[in-house]
């Protein structure tokens, strides 16, 4: 059997068979375009420090003595940023696109790891996962979003710093992770 | 008006993360294992003709993008990129990927949001501790790649953006099937 005969999964990534590009570069043009749009329109891209400024809203609520003396709170500013509105707009969007495709639906729990024997398993993980990817982006100041994507197609030297951070240690622990059944 | 803006930018922004399976931690994993590289593909071509429109809008009528750099300090931004990669590969979702897996149904994104709000009210509540030693320390500014190299940053986005189109066309998006056959 010929090793090239089963290496391209999709027909559309078959060479010479039509005009369509590959999903990824497709969909990453039509992204590239998004980000340079949101720059034009009001500013770039960002997820994660609407986290934060959702913490500073409650305190406000509860204790607006702690949220005036806590700089961070301070620095962060008022929930209603065009951020914010950016963020409930993307389940909106996965929810759209999820009910249009063709594809399956999402499973409500998705096991990544061997170590992830049972649901309660996998939701511990999604749940320090989720702790430390927004504790490591408040502490480098933006996410894959905010840094990587709009980072680096501003040129910015932090996004650059950033991403490969991110890469590298994401590569270094899933390889350290005992991997999938 | 920029309500409306960044909703749709928000909308658009999950539909395509949706549509290149970067919500689903399963295909995350796959790409920090270098199994698939469709979502590190999609990425840096988002990243590429993002970088590319910008500065070419740029160039043709300075001043009109709302460019917005973030600052780089180091310590804190290479510290925070190390502590989200752990989290990226134990959960397989980043800040925003959890919120457009919600509109796609996926519990496990609910908790990983939820361990993200701690991880937002932790940091909050030591950002007065961390500030001096890891923010504040080898902090560059707000420093961009134009202002190391001599070259226009309409070229410089040319040449580092079809630099990456041209890495990311010759890579292949599965190099684990290959291997296998």
């Amino acid at each position: 059997m010929s090793p090239t005969a089963t290496m391209s999964p999709a027909p559309v990534t078959a060479p010479g068979s039509g005009p369509l590009l590959p999903p990824w570069a497709l969909l990453g043009l039509l992204f590239g375009l998004v980000g340079a749009a949101s720059i034009l329109l009001f500013g770039p891209i960002g997820v994660s420090g609407t986290y934060p400024r959702v913490i500073g809203a409650l305190f406000r609520l509860f204790d607006g003595g702690y949220a005036e003396a806590n700089p961070y709170l301070v620095k962060m500013g008022a929930l209603l940023k065009p951020e914010t509105y950016l963020v409930l707009g993307l389940p909106i969007g996965g929810f759209l696109a999820a009910r249009l495709g063709r594809g399956a639906k999402a499973p409500a729990c998705e096991m990544v790891h061997a170590m992830e024997r049972s649901t309660g398993l996998r939701y511990r993980d999604a749940f320090i996962g989720g702790f430390l990817i927004v504790f490591g982006a408040r502490l480098a100041g933006g996410c894959t979003s905010g840094h990587i994507i709009s980072g680096i197609m501003q040129l910015s030297v932090s996004g650059l710093i950033f991403g490969a951070a991110v890469f590298a240690s994401g590569i270094a622990t899933a390889k350290f992770i005992r991997q999938e059944g | 008006m920029t309500v409306l803006y960044a909703i749709l930018v928000g909308v658009a922004m999950g539909a395509l993360i949706q549509r290149i399976g970067a919500s689903s931690p399963r295909v995350i994993l796959q790409n920090l294992r270098l199994r698939n590289l469709s979502v590190i593909k999609f990425m840096a071509t988002t990243i590429a003709i993002g970088m590319i429109v910008n500065y070419a809008i740029d160039a043709a009528a300075p001043g009109v993008m709302h460019f917005d750099i973030k600052p780089t300090y180091v310590i804190g931004v290479a510290l925070g990129g190390l502590i989200f990669g752990v989290g990226f590969a134990l959960g397989g979702y980043c800040p925003g990927t959890c919120v457009v897996g919600v509109g796609e149904g996926r519990k496990d994104a609910v908790v990983a949001i939820a361990g993200g709000i701690v991880g937002a009210l932790v940091f909050t509540m030591l950002y007065p501790v961390l500030v001096d030693p890891l923010i504040k320390p080898l902090d560059l500014g707000k420093v961009r790649v134009q202002d190391y190299v001599g070259l226009p940053p309409v070229v410089l986005a040319l040449l580092i953006g079809i630099g990456m189109l041209v890495l990311m066309r010759a890579l292949p998006t599965t190099p684990g099937r290959r291997a296998g056959s």
